[in-house]
């Protein structure tokens, strides 16, 4: 570190990974404990989370067509994806989702 | 002159080191949020769901008779979905269609086929409030062109008269949208998308420069939305687009009610369109519930002088539609339309089926 300037950068260098490495970490570590929560309560009555996953099917993908009779488990977290976009579906509706789709 | 011009060895060996360590550094965050986002993955959804490139879309063949000119419409539709993670999905539709006419009006049939990519995204599924939209996408503008526009889903094989509002110039946006979901409660879910699009003239990703949203709230209980788009086109002359919608399925009758009233500077009208499943007729059950029934009622009013995609006289255009499901995604599909205008009525007749397909593009579990 014989120039001031390298030795700046270096320090700049390091802050900025940090920050990269802190944000995303920070909201990934956030979400991961919602969805342990999510999980945890979605685990505690299976008949009602079915049910439930079965009505945000049957609201939701009837609004523009008619609901497919069955979708492959390999493919159901992909085409759930696509319909959270273009139906503007909450995490929280996703979830349901694949959970009754592909138990 | 520069700085760092003055080169010495230990300056170089500095930078080098540098250069590593920033390289370390970054390799070390990408595997960090990578290994996040996988066990993130597995933990986040307790299901067996599959994350496999799907190649899903929709194929048909439809005879068209407009006004005594018979015309015949091979079309291919293929959806590609590629996830990255369960947050990033990368999307895009491309749309083949035949034209086929008599030549000479009673000659064989002669024509091209026409390729066209409809989008090309990627989305980042940030969160229920935000998910980030950027390349080429669906204008979100009104109900139509987002979400009925597919061939094996639309009751009537043709666009509504007022298609054109708000999907200038080529239906779809190249640029940035954000869109999800504002508030949602068991009762109802308020939902938007905000975009901006840049003029573009690149071959297979032409677009308007504009910018818009969409607001809607739907009340899941009763199956009941109403949404409103608004569009500001900011090329040559600019101006505003408005739409209002409603969409509607009662929980215990098998009807779909939808319409749609669009205004712009070139004109207004508005649609409306009901398919009921025959699904409650007592007799032949099996074979009623698979038949719908649809209506379609739809009414242009140009204003200055009209155009753009919109009639350039007042035109009315009901009509009928039966379709049969055969399986859930293979069906056959008629219509016949009525065009009412001060300068020619004409039949609009199509007849045909329509095919949905959904396939994985790689092994996975099953």
């Amino acid at each position: 570190m014989e120039n001031p300037g390298t030795l700046s950068r270096f320090v700049i260098s390091i802050a900025l990974v940090a920050a990269g490495l802190w944000f995303p970490g920070r909201q990934l570590f956030a979400r991961e404990n919602t969805d342990k929560q999510n999980a945890t309560s979605a685990t505690s009555s299976t008949e009602r989370v079915k049910r439930t996953g079965e009505q945000i099917f049957m609201e939701n993908c009837s609004r523009c067509h008619r609901p497919p009779m069955a979708i492959s488990p390999r493919i159901t977290g992909t085409i759930v994806m696509h319909m959270r976009v273009r139906a503007k579906l909450s995490r929280e509706d996703e979830q349901a989702l694949l959970r009754y789709l592909a138990p | 002159m520069p700085p760092f011009s003055t080169t010495t060895y230990g300056t170089n060996t500095g930078r080098q080191v540098g250069r590593v360590m920033k390289i370390i550094l970054l390799a070390a965050s990408l595997l960090f949020c990578t290994a996040q986002l996988s066990a993130q993955d597995a933990e986040s959804e307790p299901s067996h769901a599959g994350h496999v490139p799907v190649l899903s879309g929709g194929l048909g063949y439809v005879y068209n008779v407009n006004g005594g000119t018979s015309t015949l419409s091979p079309i291919i539709d293929p959806v590609l979905l590629l996830a990255l993670g369960s947050h990033v999905l990368v999307e895009s539709r491309a749309d083949f269609v035949g034209v086929f006419q008599r030549r000479n009006g009673n000659g064989d049939y002669t024509g091209q086929v026409f390729s066209y990519v409809d989008y090309a995204q990627i989305d980042w599924l940030a969160n229920t409030h935000a998910m980030v939209v950027a390349g080429k996408y669906i204008t979100p503008f009104g109900i139509y062109a987002e979400r009925l526009v597919p061939i094996w889903i639309s009751t009537f094989q043709s666009n509504p008269l007022t298609y054109s509002v708000g999907t200038r110039t080529s239906g779809a946006g190249v640029g940035g949208q954000l869109r999800g979901v504002v508030a949602q409660t068991n009762k109802y879910s308020v939902q938007y998308s905000a975009y901006f699009s840049a003029f573009s003239s690149v071959y297979q990703l032409d677009a308007a420069r504009t910018t818009g949203f969409d607001a809607s709230v739907y009340f899941p209980v009763h199956r009941f939305e109403v949404g409103t788009s608004y569009q500001r086109f900011l090329q040559q002359r600019h101006i505003n687009s408005e739409a209002a919608y409603v969409s509607w399925q009662p929980p215990h009758i098998p009807l779909d009610v939808k319409a749609e009233y669009d205004h712009s500077y070139y004109g207004h009208g508005y649609w409306i369109q009901a398919a009921y499943t025959l699904s409650q007729v007592p007799v032949a059950n099996s074979f009623f519930k698979r038949m719908e029934l649809g209506g379609r009622m739809e009414q242009v009013f140009p204003l200055n002088g009209g155009g753009n995609g919109l009639p350039r006289i007042d035109t009315q255009r009901p009509g009928v539609a039966l379709n049969y499901y055969i399986r859930d995604d293979l069906r056959l599909v008629s219509s016949y339309q009525r065009q009412f205008s001060s300068a020619k009525d004409v039949n609009i007749w199509n007849i045909g089926f329509t095919y949905r397909w959904q396939w994985p593009l790689w092994p996975g579990r099953e």
